[in-house]
């Protein structure tokens, strides 16, 4: 069995699946990222995904029976989703930056109305409280790339891990990378990172920190918003309720393993991805699916652990580490040389 | 006569909890002058320039600059008409570049893209011309402070800046920077800059001011050209009164050793080497001051010995145990009492009722728990009693501790401390930002104390306090002892300076003599 | 503190709702028992056990009034605004908005079962309230309640399944302590991890509550009896729960532990030295460590603490409401609590009139549902506009400043208002 398990894993059937799996890990995460970048912590992920997968369904839904053009229907589904979680994101960043209201409990409210909201919705659209396969939704297309396939010995293997993924799959590759150019390339991304390391600095330079912290959640919002889309458009083609089974919550914990940067936050979802592409192989297996189930979150409190762990380790080894430094400086310099804050 | 290029006029500034923070200041300043601005905490200084720079509005009154008035409701109005400031904490990104800092929101940009190396180039430009030396490529945190502040300079001259505020700069600088700070405002003024200066450090006016404005209880005293003036007469203008003469301080009877501080270490977090191999002791029945610029390492030392930060290595000894490592509550219960610098920080819980606060320290003990409760009359009790005795003016002990106001709060504070019957007590800053009659109230506090036996470890920046109530003082500079003065009363206040600034420095025999 | 609760004006209130009560209750045992006489109703234990129940309601509401005050109306304000956006949003999503409105607002009143199910639904909420109440007083994030609920229903039910042969009335005790237990050691885990590792507090416990969930549906799974068609364990044996005391409401004595449970961690927070150092950590954690009290310990053991009430509530879902372990027992009550406890402002004596008010729309929501057929999660809507609404510090101005009849000078107790934990990641 353990065979079976090992050979599964390293498939490129299997990597493949973990970047599936990924997707709705990975644009949330990047959505924590950001707004956690400009020092506002977005705790309503999860509300938002649920919007903005809820919305996408119907839209797309209501769009496909008038049009009959399930691609089309798609890409509008996917932009009224968009829109309706970039709505909640705003009306967080409203109830926070303009009502001074606590943005942890304003997101947990915010998950609430995402949850409550998408089933109320559901249920007085559709008379189901539960999921809404009687409406006809579209799928976001996947990405056929033959061409992996004419790569010398190991284009089959490229094939099936990227060769036919969801659009949204990369998109949410795409972001890390447009994400990075942005928060370090581009003056607005400095205006969002410097908001969140010294605010008075920033608004001293006469940059608006409020108009900053409102577009670093309507992006977190962007960001999640995907990642709802590919949970209800993508991975399934149905919207069910409260679908996202805590990915908005886990999305809180990559960016500190990623140390609040766009690749390592990515590198971090690919841990939960994989942990989680593992559950579903155990499924198969005939253990509990419980089982499987719990290894995300228990991955997730294991990583929280050693993050905070090293980073005082860290901590402590800088302080040594000066100190030996310090030793040495004070043999060849005056006394009142030495001084740094 | 020429038109000032600054002007206030009638400033009014009551902050929304009432305090009146600048009562009619009237204030000017002349194009290409260096004009200091001095006064005790707490005197308006700050809010009267957080004002010209547009981080507050005043109340009433008017501002003018080149004899035009003018509306500056935000800090972009001010850098727009040429006012730039230099803060006490820096406004800079840490993990940000120099160059980065200084071009910040005026990015020159490449398309879309931050034009890194233009940036870089820029300040170099800039920095050559004033003299400034900084790293364009280095980033903020891992430079020194004094660079910091030059890329605040930098910063401030990048957007066009003519007039310069420079908020109490020095504080924060060793004496070699110090020099290099002054060398740059003279540079500035030589290019037709007007630098404000802002310091309480009557040294400082002598050597680079060319007038001076004294500020005292959020008024203005008077504006004097610099060498017309004594350091005698501006601190006349800036203390206006006698504070300490009614303290009558019995010869000292000095008893075993109390407190002994051994070779005791302390590297911060970030790395500073803040405490370096300190040693001393504090006898029953003494004030041991601790005089010294901020920042030279005594806020670590006070938090050190109450237990608040776990020094590196070392040994602190109270009545003969050793405390290192053990922590504020077993400090307590050996006769540790503290009266933080920062009341509001630590001193006291703002929400929650003066009884309350008054307990922090003993509320587990009986007689306030028995049988696992709080008896609620006992702590009422001592409430009053507290209330009574240190003649704190609150209506009740019930209220909230954010009722009161700053001496009254430290009244609260000192009560719970010394009616702990403290074996030693540890106070830091212990009259900062209270009025006249609570400083005198607990002046006379410590001297009783010390007189019936208690063993004072007494931390000030105030150097006259220090001065006036310690039976012996030592000089801090830089993590270090720099002096020891048995004999408080022989040594000049000009003397202490040069131990404070670091431009004297006892020899390890010279040292010995305080063990 | 020299605060007493027998001031006239509560004197009267309480004297009121008691009379309200025996109307009440006889009312209420006239329609369960068809008894025409005043001397035959009097005669019964229901009535005494209904008369006990609304008295209890108006103690609630009392003791509310007293420990806010003006801040009552406040408080009532704020939740009637977030009705009425419910309204709003209800009238766009539903045909028959005046009707549903009403079933939602009357509904708990027109039924017995109904009646019992608002004040049964308000039991597990006062509990679940205190529990968030006691991290909330130390300003942390701890969500960890729900996993709480789960653990310690099936430690409660595993011990009521399982343990024979006990003397007469222990093993309601031991189901409740087992539960108890667990609850203290599933609220100690993330507790240490933030005290002593700085893993932040919010993340774990919702991490943990997933984990819980999947470990309650495991050992609902391994128990559930071959015949049952869906998954429930046996119901327990009659000595393992709770006895009812009103027909046709599943109310039973469990709600003296709960009396119990409100005046013990009041007891704790006000009265004891540990429930002082929750207090200082939470008004000022740099206080409280310069006083000398150990900040981490307290951290930890606040969760832990916590922990019991809410493994108290899964005692009292198991024991009580179901007689049997049933799953997703706890279906979010944790997040409700929240509600409650931001309502009462973490106010340990405000949490039972808190639960009662919101459990009213709880139970209302159901009967909103089936009888008007709007989804009864609009609710939970306007739960999370009550949240949005309590702690945003404009909307409370811009309501103070419309007021003007509210003294100036706050009573001179102190109060905890707008005690609300934070935390950044």
């Amino acid at each position: 069995m353990i065979q079976n398990i090992l050979s599964s894993i390293f498939s490129a059937v299997f990597l493949g699946s973990i970047l599936r799996v990924v997707t709705p890990i990975l644009l949330p995460s990047l959505g924590a990222l950001i707004s956690n970048r400009a020092g506002v912590v977005n705790v309503g992920l999860e509300g938002i995904m649920l919007t903005a997968a809820f919305t996408g369904v119907v839209v797309g839904a209501a769009v496909l029976s008038s049009s009959g053009d399930s691609i089309f229907a798609a890409w509008v589904g996917l932009f009224g989703g968009v829109i309706a979680g970039i709505v909640m994101a705003l009306l967080l960043a409203f109830f926070h930056l303009q009502l001074n209201g606590d943005l942890v409990l304003g997101g947990l409210a915010i998950n609430i109305l995402g949850s409550a909201g998408t089933v109320a919705v559901m249920t007085q659209l559709t008379g189901d409280r539960s999921n809404t396969s009687k409406l006809v939704s579209p799928t976001m297309p996947s990405v056929n790339l033959p061409f992996l396939k004419a790569i010398p010995l190991i284009g089959d293997f490229l094939y099936t891990v990227f060769g036919n993924q969801n659009v949204v799959t990369w998109i949410a590759l795409l972001s890390v990378g447009v994400l990075w150019f942005f928060l370090y390339r581009t003056p607005t991304g400095r205006h969002l990172r410097a908001v969140g390391e010294n605010p008075d600095a920033t608004a001293s330079v006469g940059i608006n920190v409020r108009r900053m912290r409102y577009l670093a959640l309507a992006l977190s919002g962007l960001f999640a918003s995907f990642g709802g889309i590919h949970l209800s458009m993508g991975y399934l083609t149905l919207f069910q309720r409260d679908m996202t089974a805590g990915r908005g919550f886990i999305a809180l914990a990559t960016p500190a393993l990623g140390n609040n940067q766009p690749l390592g936050t990515a590198l971090a979802s690919l841990f939960f991805g994989f942990a989680d592409a593992l559950g579903i192989r155990f499924g198969t297996l005939q253990i509990p699916p419980e089982y499987a189930q719990m290894i995300p979150y228990a991955a997730t409190i294991i990583a929280l652990v050693i993050n905070s762990v090293s980073r005082r380790r860290a901590a402590v080894a800088r302080a040594r580490q000066f100190r030996e430094t310090q030793s040495a400086a004070s043999t060849s310099l005056p006394p009142n040389a030495s001084t740094s804050r | 006569m020429t038109t000032p290029i600054i002007e206030a006029r009638d400033l009014v500034k009551v902050y929304p909890n009432g305090v009146r923070a600048n009562n009619g200041v009237t204030f000017s300043v002349l194009p290409g002058e260096i004009h200091a601005l001095v006064g005790e905490n707490g005197a308006g200084k700050s809010t009267l320039m957080k004002m010209l720079y547009g981080l507050e509005r005043p109340t009433s009154g008017q501002i003018y600059l080149r004899g035009e008035p003018v509306q500056i409701t935000n800090p972009q109005v001010a850098i727009r008409l040429g006012i730039g400031m230099v803060h006490q904490n820096f406004m800079l990104v840490p993990s940000f570049t120099i160059a980065e800092n200084i071009v910040l929101n005026q990015e020159p940009r490449r398309g879309v893209v931050v034009d890194t190396r233009k940036a870089i180039s820029d300040t170099r430009v800039l920095a050559e011309q004033y003299g400034l030396n900084v790293i364009p490529d280095a980033r903020v945190d891992s430079v020194p402070v004094g660079m910091r502040q030059r890329v605040e300079i930098l910063k401030a001259l990048y957007r066009g800046a003519d007039i310069f505020i420079l908020d109490e700069p020095t504080a924060v600088l060793t004496p070699g920077e110090t020099d290099d700070l002054f060398a740059a405002i003279r540079s500035l003024v030589e290019q037709g800059k007007t630098v404000i200066f802002i310091t309480h450090k009557l040294r400082e006016v002598r050597e680079i001011s060319d007038r001076v404005t004294v500020m005292r209880d959020a008024q203005v005293i008077g504006t004097v050209n610099t060498h017309d003036a004594t350091e005698r007469d501006l601190a006349r203008m800036m203390v206006g009164r006698d504070v300490l003469t009614t303290v009558t301080k019995p010869p000292v009877q000095r008893g075993a050793a109390v407190l002994q501080v051994r070779d005791l270490t302390y590297v911060s977090e970030s790395g500073k080497l803040a405490l370096d191999h300190v040693s001393f002791d504090v006898y029953a029945g003494e004030i041991l001051g601790i005089a010294g610029v901020e920042g030279n390492g005594q806020t670590q030392l006070v938090e050190a010995l109450s237990g608040l930060i776990d020094a590196t290595r070392g040994s602190i000894r109270l009545d003969e145990r050793e405390m290192l490592h053990q922590g504020p509550r077993v400090m307590r219960e050996h006769g540790l009492a503290h009266i933080p610098e920062d009341r509001l920080s630590n001193g006291v819980a703002g929400d929650v009722s003066i009884n309350e606060n008054l307990i922090v320290d003993r509320f587990y003990r009986a007689p306030y728990t028995r049988g696992g409760l709080l008896q609620l009359d006992r702590i009422a009790q001592n409430g009053r009693d507290l209330i009574k005795r240190f003649g704190i003016v609150a209506q009740s002990g019930e209220l909230p501790a954010r009722s009161l106001s700053g001496g009254n709060m430290q009244k609260v504070v000192v009560a719970r401390e010394f009616s702990s019957k403290p074996r030693l007590l540890i106070a830091a800053q212990p009259t900062r930002g209270v009025d006249v009659g609570a400083i005198e109230f607990i002046h006379q506090q410590l001297v009783d104390q010390r007189t019936q036996g208690l063993a004072i470890l007494l931390v000030s920046a105030e150097l006259q306090e220090v001065t006036k109530l310690s039976d012996r003082l030592i000089v801090m500079f830089n993590g270090r002892i720099a002096g020891v003065f048995t004999d408080v009363t022989s040594v000049s206040e000009e003397e202490l300076g040069l131990y404070m600034l670091g431009a004297k420095q006892q020899s390890p025999e010279e040292l010995a003599r305080v063990l | 503190m020299s605060y007493s609760i027998l001031t006239p004006r509560n004197v009267a209130l309480i004297a009121l709702s008691g009379l309200l009560s025996i109307i009440l209750a006889f009312v209420i045992t006239v329609i369960i028992t068809n008894q025409p006489t005043i001397e035959a109703v009097i005669a019964l234990p229901v009535f005494w056990n209904t008369f006990a129940v609304n008295l209890l309601i108006g103690v609630s509401l009392t003791l509310f009034i007293a420990e806010n005050g003006w801040g009552a109306l406040r408080i009532l304000l704020t939740v009637l605004l977030a009705l009425l956006i419910g309204f709003v949003i209800m009238v766009i999503i539903s045909k028959d908005p005046v009707n549903a409105y009403r079933a939602l607002l009357t509904g708990p009143l027109t039924r017995i079962n109904r009646w019992g199910n608002w004040i049964e639904d308000a039991l597990s909420l006062t509990l679940v309230g205190l529990a968030i109440s006691i991290v909330f007083r130390a300003r942390l994030f701890s969500l960890g309640a729900e996993g709480q609920i789960y653990l310690g229903a099936s430690a409660a039910g595993l011990v009521a399944l399982n343990v024979r042969d006990l003397p007469v009335g222990l093993l309601i005790p031991l189901a409740v302590t087992a539960a108890c237990l667990v609850g203290f050691l599933w609220g100690l885990l993330p507790g240490a991890l933030r005290a002593y590792l700085d893993a932040n507090e919010l993340v774990s416990t919702l991490m943990l509550n997933e984990i819980a969930t999947r470990i309650y549906s495991l050992i609902l799974a391994s128990i559930k009896p071959a015949s049952a068609g869906y998954m429930v364990s046996a119901t327990f044996a009659a000595d393992a729960v709770f006895p009812r005391i009103i027909t046709g409401t599943r109310l039973s004595t469990a709600i003296l532990f709960v009396i119990v449970a409100v005046i013990l961690t009041w007891v704790f927070i006000q009265r004891t030295p540990f429930g002082y150092q929750i207090r200082m950590i939470g008004a000022n954690p740099n206080f409280a460590r310069y006083g000398g009290i150990n900040t981490r310990r307290t951290i930890m053991l606040t969760m832990a603490v916590s922990g019991i009430v809410a493994g108290l509530v899964g005692a009292y879902l198991a024991l009580s409401v179901n007689q049997k372990l049933i799953l997703g027992i706890s279906g979010g009550l944790a997040f409700e609590g929240i509600v409650v406890a931001l309502l009462a402002r973490n106010n340990v004596l405000a949490v039972p009139a808190m639960a009662l008010l919101y459990a009213y729309l709880r139970a209302g929501a159901v009967i909103m549902q089936s009888e008007a057929n709007v989804s009864l999660e609009i609710v939970r809507v306007i739960q999370a506009i009550i949240i949005l609404l309590v702690t945003a510090d404009a909307v409370i101005n811009f309501m103070r400043v419309r007021r003007p009849t509210t003294p100036s000078n706050p009573p001179p107790r102190v109060t905890q208002a707008g005690q609300e934990p934070s935390v950044t990641l």
